[in-house]
């Protein structure tokens, strides 16, 4: 299993962009554009640039890394399989707040079946069903009865009490990173440091993110948001959370931070920003993890969040070019 | 038997105001499938409330109980657009007012449960040396509630309580509930809302209702229950009493509903699929079993007199893969092929694979599970199947048919070897022979299934996959090569030169086509091409090694019987007789079920998977069948 997964994530290696190459697809012409695209193992991409769809290009987008991770998980079992596969279960998530939002705001069921993703292989809902729910507590109930049942259970309850969106849409989060955190845990210590952190990045960046987001922008009591922290999380453990949700202010939250985490945010000054920062360097160890020898699932892991990433920045470069947007401009943006 | 039945591409242009029409007779009529893309805007919309509107009387059905529905008249027309939007709407209100009361009866199912525990809790409660009424004053020092909240939120609620300086106790736990005080210092302006916000509703809180008088007097609470029992009590048979009567009030316009859903449904159908149009014109595209042509044209002109245009033609290389299957047995073969289609269904001009696993299946189960009682009483246990079971009624006679043909091969009749003579020998008595057999038995099996999915991959026009790839001729070369290589080397005459030179070339043939069939870079296709073409060598013989089992389970089965035998031995003769019904029983049920499954294991895995990729298309002709069920999630 190990070999070959090794293999197959060394091979894969060779799909992600380098900066240079990005910087080509924002310098280079419009009719050139898909053949570049196609040369770069695009194809999928290459067809719908033209499209004025801008979600069909996000489906390409989700569709590619499905394949990736159906290929990856070939070889894997138990829980690392189902890791995995927990991990790729982001995207039905997402399908089931689209749902939800969708049943809000009182959509059609052809209009929400247009913002939904074709998970193919990795479906499990009946979203067909699904839309023809006549209000979101029906919805709920039917969806306590799918493999989201975990995720949707505390959602439901929350929602029925308080009616507010932003508490479903925040308890369905927490509930399924808490899923995530839990299934990791069950491997770290096969999968080794490697794989405790990159889930040290994503957890440490979600929770520091949500706390300064719930905190500031949102202005929720510091009890409220500590529960809707993921703990137990990595770096930022349970003690140091408790403490930061009682800051009041970006500033101090910051100066509060462990050293791992406070060194990349120096001069951080807005929410956005710590984001990104954070990204960036979670990034850089993903990039560190791929080249080294390490554990294969680790690696799988890291080359699955770069390609997500360089995917996802693309995706804006298509879109700022078909916009017209300024190359300057593009070019901030995608970071090169 | 073999193969789908052959299909007709079929194009029918009708004009635009008659597409409900032509629907409905091609439903009547019974043998069109409709495929290809569909493009008509007015067609996608009747389709949205044709599914909206089955929705919802699919759930009003189910909430009412009732499932019955009047019988289709012979000369019923299909509702219009406007007219199905009338009946969506009137759905709509019936299934608000239903859904409030299943709404409000599932509120009241929980409110029950919930009320149950607090009977419990109550009790708890009094035995503790606290004054709820005092602990819970609002001019206290103390902010303090009692609720309950689902028991894996504790810990998480706690510790975000403990940052607003909170404390949370647990004093009881039912199901997957906790009952908890929690308490904290009440604030100057008496609002605890600002410290924590939305916390406890997130949490699923919910409030425990205590009677003040509770620990002065504790009837006070049993009385408290009893009447939120009978009021609760009262509100069902009233609910039960407004669901009988949304049906009573509701139940004639709903048949008619029912059946109006059933006509438009056509429709509905080829308006996803095969239904595309422009202007006045509609076509209608999909399939016609050839033998079912003649009848639809007759229908047409009866129906139409010329005001359409039918186009049929055989289907065409850009067909394939898209050709629907239509698959016919006959009787006795039926209920054997519920368990191909678990498994998929054969794509057109594929070798359909139901004979083939009737009999496989049957004669794997009868070698693994030879004995002639075992066997009869399966025989009779299957013929007295019936509701949800019966489709396996047949199976499972066959199954003991060929249990009991093998018990006679075998000589054994309830695990008594001495009862009859054997035809040919029990398993125990040569045992290397059974494995041997096994394995050649394996090794013919799959040589069948490469043979098969060669004559697969050339009815596919894909002669490089049927000739150069690992599960067409190639591996098939390599694959009886190498037996004869591995049997010179066991019968120590040496592998021999042809044997080995032909199996190199055929996984050389093999990797280099996994080769040119990968994508990616010179490096990838490499590894695959290797990676792959070792993988399907080493499968080859795994799966025939796969067929020891047969001989394995035939020597378990005896040796169940000994053991079963072994201790009746010891006891008396009542215990004897005991020992040995209670054991046969074991070793019908437990035995039987694991060698049923493993048979089906062999058949999927070493058989199907080698040929059979399950993924052709059912044919699927319009019908009108009064509105299937249908499920949620």
């Amino acid at each position: 299993m190990h070999v070959y997964l090794n293999t197959r994530v060394s091979l894969f290696k060779s799909r992600l962009w380098p900066e240079a190459q990005v910087s080509e697809l924002i310098d280079v012409s419009d009719a050139a554009l898909p053949g570049l695209l196609e040369r770069r193992g695009l194809r999928q991409l290459a067809g719908g640039y033209a499209d004025d769809d801008p979600r069909s290009l996000e489906a390409r987008i989700v569709a590619i890394l499905l394949e990736e991770t159906r290929i990856l998980l070939r070889p894997l079992t138990g829980a690392a399989r189902q890791f995995l596969l927990y991990w790729i279960g982001r995207f039905e998530v997402s399908n089931v707040k689209s749902l939800i939002r969708a049943k809000m705001a009182g959509e059609s069921a052809s209009a929400t079946a247009a913002r939904l993703l074709d998970l193919g292989y990795f479906t499990h809902l009946d979203a067909d069903a699904l839309m023809r729910a006549e209000d979101v507590a029906e919805l709920m109930r039917r969806l306590e009865r799918t493999t989201y049942a975990e995720i949707v259970r505390n959602a439901r309850q929350a929602f029925e009490e308080s009616h507010d969106p932003f508490i479903l849409d925040a308890t369905l989060d927490r509930a399924y990173y808490d899923g995530l955190i839990r299934r990791a845990r069950a491997i770290e210590p096969e999968a080794g440091p490697g794989f405790g952190r990159l889930m040290a990045d994503l957890i440490d960046r979600l929770n520091l993110v949500w706390l300064l987001r719930y905190r500031f922008n949102y202005g929720l009591p510091p009890a409220q948001v500590y529960y809707l922290l993921l703990t137990p999380g990595y770096r930022l453990v349970p003690s140091l959370l408790r403490t930061l949700v009682g800051h009041d202010d970006l500033a101090a939250v910051l100066a509060g931070l462990p050293e791992a985490l406070a060194r990349p945010l120096v001069g951080a000054a807005a929410i956005p920003e710590v984001s990104a920062r954070l990204e960036r360097v979670a990034m850089d160890h993903a990039g560190t993890l791929l080249d080294r020898d390490g554990h294969p699932l680790a690696r799988a892991l890291a080359y699955l969040i770069l390609r997500e990433s360089g995917l996802r920045d693309l995706r804006g470069i298509l879109r700022g070019r078909r916009l017209g947007l300024p190359t300057g401009d593009i070019r901030l943006a995608a970071g090169v | 038997m073999f193969k789908a039945k052959p299909m007709l591409k079929v194009e029918l242009l009708c004009l635009a105001s008659e597409t409900q029409e032509m629907a409905l007779l091609l439903a009547r009529h019974g043998g069109f499938g409709p495929a290809g893309k569909a493009g008509v805007a007015s067609g996608e919309h009747y389709r949205e409330l044709y599914l909206e509107a089955a929705a919802r009387l699919d759930k009003i059905m189910e909430y009412c109980g009732h499932h019955d529905a009047a019988p289709i008249p012979d000369d019923a027309i299909a509702p219009n657009e406007r007219e199905l939007a009338g009946i969506n709407h009137r759905l709509q209100e019936i299934w608000q007012a239903c859904s409030g009361c299943h709404e409000q009866e599932t509120r009241m199912a929980e409110e029950k449960e919930r009320l149950a525990m607090l009977r419990e809790t109550y009790a708890r409660l009094s035995t503790l040396a606290v004054d709820p009424a005092r602990l819970l004053r609002r001019d206290g020092l103390l902010d303090t509630r009692l609720g309950q909240i689902p028991a894996g939120n504790l810990k998480r609620l706690g510790d975000a309580l403990s940052v607003a300086g909170y404390l949370l106790t647990v004093f009881d736990r039912a199901g997957d509930q906790a009952f908890v005080v929690v308490a904290g210092p009440r604030s100057e302006d008496g609002q605890a809302a600002n410290r924590l916000g939305g916390l406890l509703t997130q949490a699923g809180w919910r409030d425990l209702p205590v009677p003040p008088e509770l620990r002065t007097d504790p009837s006070v609470a049993a009385r408290y229950l009893e009447s939120e029992h009978g009021r609760l009590e009262a509100m069902v048979a009233d609910h039960c009493e407004l669901r009988q009567q949304h049906w009573q009030q509701h139940a004639l316009w709903l048949r008619q509903a029912a059946v109006l859903l059933t006509l438009a449904r056509p429709l509905a159908e080829s308006s996803l699929l095969g239904l595309s149009g422009k202007g006045q014109l509609a076509v209608f595209s999909g399939w016609v079993p050839e033998g079912a042509a003649g009848a639809l044209k007759e229908a047409l002109a009866e129906r139409f007199h010329g005001r359409y245009l039918l186009v049929t033609h055989a289907p065409g290389p850009e067909d394939t893969g898209k050709v629907p299957s239509l698959l016919t047995y006959p009787a006795w073969l039926r209920p054997f092929t519920g368990l191909v289609k678990s498994y998929g269904v054969p794509r057109y001009g594929e070798f359909d694979p139901a004979l083939l696993f009737a009999f496989g299946y049957v004669l794997l189960f009868g070698a693994m599970f030879g004995d002639v009682g075992h066997g009869a009483v399966l025989l009779v246990g299957a013929m007295l199947l019936h509701g949800r079971l019966a489709w396996l009624r047949w199976v499972g006679a066959a199954a003991g048919l060929a249990s009991i043909g093998f018990g006679l091969l075998y000589g054994s009749v309830f695990g008594y070897e001495a009862l009859i003579a054997p035809v040919w020998q029990s398993p125990m008595h040569d045992p290397t022979r059974m494995l041997w057999l096994a394995v050649a038995f394996g090794a013919g099996f799959i040589s069948v299934t490469l043979l098969i999915n060669i004559y697969n991959r050339l009815s596919a026009k894909r002669p490089g996959h049927a000739f150069l790839a690992g599960d067409g001729l190639a591996g098939l070369v390599f694959y009886l090569a190498a037996i004869a290589g591995l049997s010179g080397l066991l019968a120590g005459e040496g592998a021999g030169v042809l044997s080995a030179v032909t199996a190199g070339l055929a996984l050389i043939a093999m990797a280099t086509w996994a080769g040119r069939e990968a994508s990616g870079p010179v490096g990838e296709r490499l590894v695959v091409a290797l990676v792959e073409s070792l993988e399907t060598a080493i499968n080859l013989f795994a799966n025939t090694l796969s067929f020891l089992r047969v001989a394995a389970f035939s020597l378990n089965h005896v040796a169940l019987t000994l053991a079963v035998f072994t201790i009746a031995t010891g006891l008396d003769t009542m215990g004897h007789g005991v020992a040995v019904v209670l054991g046969n029983i074991v070793i019908i049920v437990l035995e039987g079920g694991i060698v049923a499954i493993q048979a089906l294991r062999l058949m999927y895995y070493e058989g199907f998977s080698r040929f059979f990729a399950g993924d052709g298309v059912e044919f699927r002709p319009l019908k009108l069948v009064l509105q299937e069920k249908r499920s949620g999630a």
